[in-house]
């Protein structure tokens, strides 16, 4: 019974807040940012502790995997985009894996940070879905993995730009790679602004980066924990 | 079609889905690698779509259905913070910056480096495909 209504309150909230966001869309009004904005809050004040609310939101939280697995769907619907810049786009994707996840890992050393919190961050330019699953695949905390996920998303859609400026990043192809590798869905929204190609690059990097990075993080945690 | 004609269809595609999803779960459980099942059940697919084993007809509806509704789906397992308050601590403003300044980092140097790589690469078509026109045009004088 608790478990339904757990349910139907979530999917409740969530249209809502989706309805919001339809009217105004700004990107803090995000429907997975409102709704757990209300959720929290609830949670907290109605004294109901997680594992009780799991006990329906583990039935959403199943559609997680096959959800990822629809991501080929609009991977394989934009290959040819692939085509033209195969070498750009590719390496492109791999230098933004890499340079993520040093420059992160070296800043968190600097700081004395447990192993428990950089593999939490490790994962946090990858779509939130797999992120989370990276994150829980690595030994990382994820639904703080989620948060972190959401920062650099937040990131790259305001302060982006001003790294175009200073990197005299010009090019629609690699403002959409480095949008797309390292701030996800949230970054490319702030794309629209620039073009149609910004946003068709950064939605496909942000795929394969998804996939790359899935690959990638794991192989960094065996070497270097 | 029927509406409901169109909620069958789109169930038993994502009944597909779960059957690629579970497919990724079986790889993992077999091979113990340290990879999500649902990128592996991912990678399955795309490459039945790409070999044709699958025509995209048999997804498209669902998978468009579950990316429609993708960030419900990550709202249970994002309300988990409430049991990690250690994110308003100190080590977690850490975790933030770090996080930050990362991702500046990762959109400023793949931003240069991918552009450096783009004029590359464009340049090496164009010679290519200027290559092949002597090539032709030597032909046609022989």
């Amino acid at each position: 019974m608790k478990a339904t209504i757990f349910i139907i309150s979530t999917v409740v909230i969530f249209y809502l807040m989706s309805l919001l966001h339809k009217k105004y869309s700004y990107p803090y009004l995000l429907p997975i940012l409102t709704s757990t904005i209300i959720l929290i809050p609830l949670l907290l004040i109605l004294d109901i502790p997680y594992a009780e609310y799991m006990e329906g939101g583990q039935y959403i939280q199943h559609l997680l995997g096959p959800a990822v697995v629809s991501l080929a769907y609009p991977l394989y619907n934009q290959r040819h985009l692939i085509g033209k810049y195969k070498y750009t786009i590719l390496s492109g994707i791999l230098i933004a894996m890499i340079s993520g996840l040093i420059s992160v890992f070296l800043i968190s050393l600097l700081f004395k940070l447990e192993d428990s919190y950089i593999l939490t961050a490790l994962p946090k330019s990858l779509t939130t879905p797999v992120a989370m699953q990276v994150s829980e695949t690595i030994n990382g905390i994820p639904p703080l993995t989620a948060v972190l996920v959401m920062i650099a998303g937040f990131v790259g859609a305001l302060l982006g730009p001003f790294m175009y400026k200073l990197g005299k990043i010009t090019s629609p192809i690699s403002r959409g790679i480095s949008m797309g590798s390292a701030s996800h869905g949230v970054g490319i929204s702030k794309l629209k602004d620039y073009g149609e190609e910004d946003l068709s690059i950064g939605s496909l990097s942000m795929g394969l980066s998804a996939v790359v990075g899935a690959v990638i993080c794991p192989v960094f945690v065996w070497i270097f924990f | 079609m029927p509406q409901y004609m169109q909620i069958i269809r789109t169930i038993v595609q994502i009944l597909i889905l779960y059957v690629f999803y579970y497919m990724g779960v079986f790889v993992i459980e077999v091979t113990h690698l340290p990879l999500p099942p649902s990128i592996v059940g991912l990678l399955i697919l795309v490459v039945c779509l790409q070999l044709k084993w699958i025509k995209v007809e048999y997804i498209q509806d669902g998978a468009g259905f579950l990316i429609g509704f993708m960030t419900l789906f990550f709202i249970p397992p994002m309300l988990g913070i409430i049991d990690y308050p250690e994110l308003l601590s100190v080590k977690g403003s850490i975790l933030i910056g770090a996080v930050i300044i990362s991702t500046l980092f990762t959109i400023l140097i793949t931003g240069i480096l991918s552009q450096k790589i783009g004029k590359k690469e464009m340049a090496m078509k164009e010679e290519n495909v200027r290559g092949e026109d002597t090539l032709e045009s030597n032909h046609l004088h022989h």
